[in-house]
């Protein structure tokens, strides 16, 4: 009942203030939202590197990320019982194709990687089942590394969400999340079809892109004239987003990976710093979205282009 | 035929009693307001004024809610364009509530009350049927409308501020006020084409 009467409260101050944080995303169960995203961003980016790349176990941990990714959602809806009706919107709802993409993936790579498993299947790697599984697998990895990125861009009532960069950015992380995990993979002994030294300058590259793209949002976001928007960076900043964002992201997901790459790039990497680069560098895409997520700020209901003004304090 | 409503903000006197009377008709728990008032003040010592802003959902024509939810239980009436949820449908994804610039959507959580003892038997009557764990919204009274009355927060506005009626029909109330007295609705710059319409103060 307390929590319950706190929550109210805090939701009463929230519908009072002009610029109301988003909290129905990244709060409360909400985290598994989060969370979901990010692990299915991460597994379908490491399922196109592990395809370009060859390299099989880190396919089996792209299936593996994307079924805990496709649970995490399960955990955060109201109704899970009802998930398979999520199929039906596909027209018009980015979730819709989500829900296509995450079980096109898990169908396809399920069908494409039984028969690699020691105990076989009762279809060869080479038959027209595990062919038609790597077509579904492909496609699913697709629409998962592009779909997440139009969520947030087709929530209009969250600007700093609602920027045409936001899909970019989004394959982007996917793609960056791959190579951590290839990296991980290798660390771990995995047969990866490349040298570490390409796959520390694929992460470098990527990270360029990434942050290239970020500074292009915030940019963005704070010329664009909403106030929302501004408030949301401000809360990245300099607000309740700003420890995960600091020490998480940059710090943890950007300093500690950029040190380990360019001790790769100059000498010798232990395995055990090529995992903690890895792992880094996915904790640091993790708090990247979980702070991007916190930091979202609903659009007044007050607006400009009406004829009412905004409000001018007391002196 | 399209059910639209027109606020005049010169009549509104913010005294809630759109939001008291829509809670008493819907029997909407704690947290869930289909109707609320917004309060802003302009100008500056000795010429202030205090403005009201009664915001309801808009039933807007171009929905961004209705596209982006994924199991249609967020839909528009056809033979009225009222904008409604099917909570049998609704997966409590709260992608509807991310796409409405206009912040008029809730997640019904938990069973709520509004008394530490519990629920009292009148909300135990009025909530029973609704679910937890979907969204909620404001449906313009439906049930109300379909049977020929007015919707509640129109009913019971003691100024009159509130005037509901057909948008598609060029000599209704609505259409005739909104045409006269310069109605604008709010975020048009959104492209959502709502349904409720301001004039101004």
């Amino acid at each position: 009942m307390e929590r319950t009467r706190a929550k109210y409260e805090r939701l009463i101050q929230d519908l009072k203030s002009e610029l109301r944080p988003q909290r129905e995303w990244g709060e409360g169960r909400g985290i598994f939202l989060v969370i979901g995203h990010f692990v299915v961003g991460v597994a379908a980016g490491t399922w196109l590197l592990s395809l370009f790349f060859d390299s099989r176990a880190a396919m089996a941990s792209a299936f593996v990320l994307g079924a805990l990714g496709g649970v995490s959602h399960l955990a955060y809806l109201g109704r899970p019982e009802r998930a398979l009706r999520m199929a039906m919107r596909v027209r018009t709802s980015w979730i819709a194709r989500g829900f296509w993409g995450l079980s096109l993936f898990l169908a396809g790579s399920f069908l494409y990687l039984a028969p690699l498993l020691p105990s076989g299947a009762p279809w060869s790697g080479e038959s027209a089942i595990a062919g038609a599984g790597y077509a579904l697998a492909l496609l699913g990895s697709l629409v998962l590394v592009v779909y997440m990125g139009f969520v947030y861009t087709a929530s209009k009532a969250i600007p700093f969400w609602n920027s045409p960069l936001h899909p970019a950015l989004y394959i982007a992380y996917a793609l960056r999340g791959g190579t951590a995990v290839l990296l991980v993979g290798v660390a771990l002994g995995a047969k990866v079809d490349a040298g570490v030294a390409e796959l520390l300058l694929l992460w470098s590259g990527v990270t360029a892109i990434v942050a290239a793209l970020f500074l292009l949002e915030i940019h963005g976001a704070m010329t664009g004239g909403n106030p929302a928007a501004r408030r949301s960076v401000r809360e990245l900043f300099a607000g309740r987003a700003a420890l995960f964002f600091y020490c998480g992201t940059l710090a943890l997901g950007l300093l500690v990976p950029a040190m380990l790459v360019w001790t790769g790039l100059t000498g010798p990497l232990s395995l055990g710093a090529m995992a903690a680069l890895g792992l880094a560098s996915v904790t640091g895409d993790f708090f990247m979205k979980y702070s991007t997520i916190r930091a979202g700020v609903h659009l007044p209901v007050w607006t400009r282009l009406a004829p009412l003004r905004h409000p001018v304090r007391a002196p | 035929m399209r059910w639209g409503m027109v606020i005049d903000l010169k009549r509104c006197i913010g005294c809630y009693g759109c939001q008291l009377s829509c809670k008493a008709e819907h029997g909407t728990p704690p947290g869930v307001f289909f109707a609320r008032v917004l309060k802003q003040e302009e100008g500056q010592y000795p010429s202030v004024r205090q403005l009201f802003l009664p915001v309801l959902c808009n039933h807007c024509e171009e929905a961004p809610c209705v596209d982006a939810c994924p199991t249609g239980a967020s839909f528009r009436w056809e033979e009225d364009g009222i904008v409604d949820i099917d909570p049998d449908k609704c997966v409590g994804c709260r992608a509807c509530m991310m796409a409405c610039p206009y912040g008029n959507r809730y997640f019904n959580d938990n069973p709520q009350h509004y008394f530490e003892q519990g629920a009292t038997p009148y909300e135990t009557a009025r909530t029973a049927r609704h679910q937890t764990e979907v969204m909620m919204k404001c449906n313009f009274c439906r049930d109300r409308v379909r049977s020929g009355r007015q919707p509640a927060c129109v009913a019971n506005c003691p100024t009159v501020a509130r005037t509901f009626g057909d948008l598609d029909d060029p000599t209704s109330e609505v259409s005739c006020l909104i045409k006269e007295r310069g109605g604008f609705p709010l975020h048009p710059e959104a492209g959502t084409r709502p349904s409720v319409f301001y004039l101004p103060a």
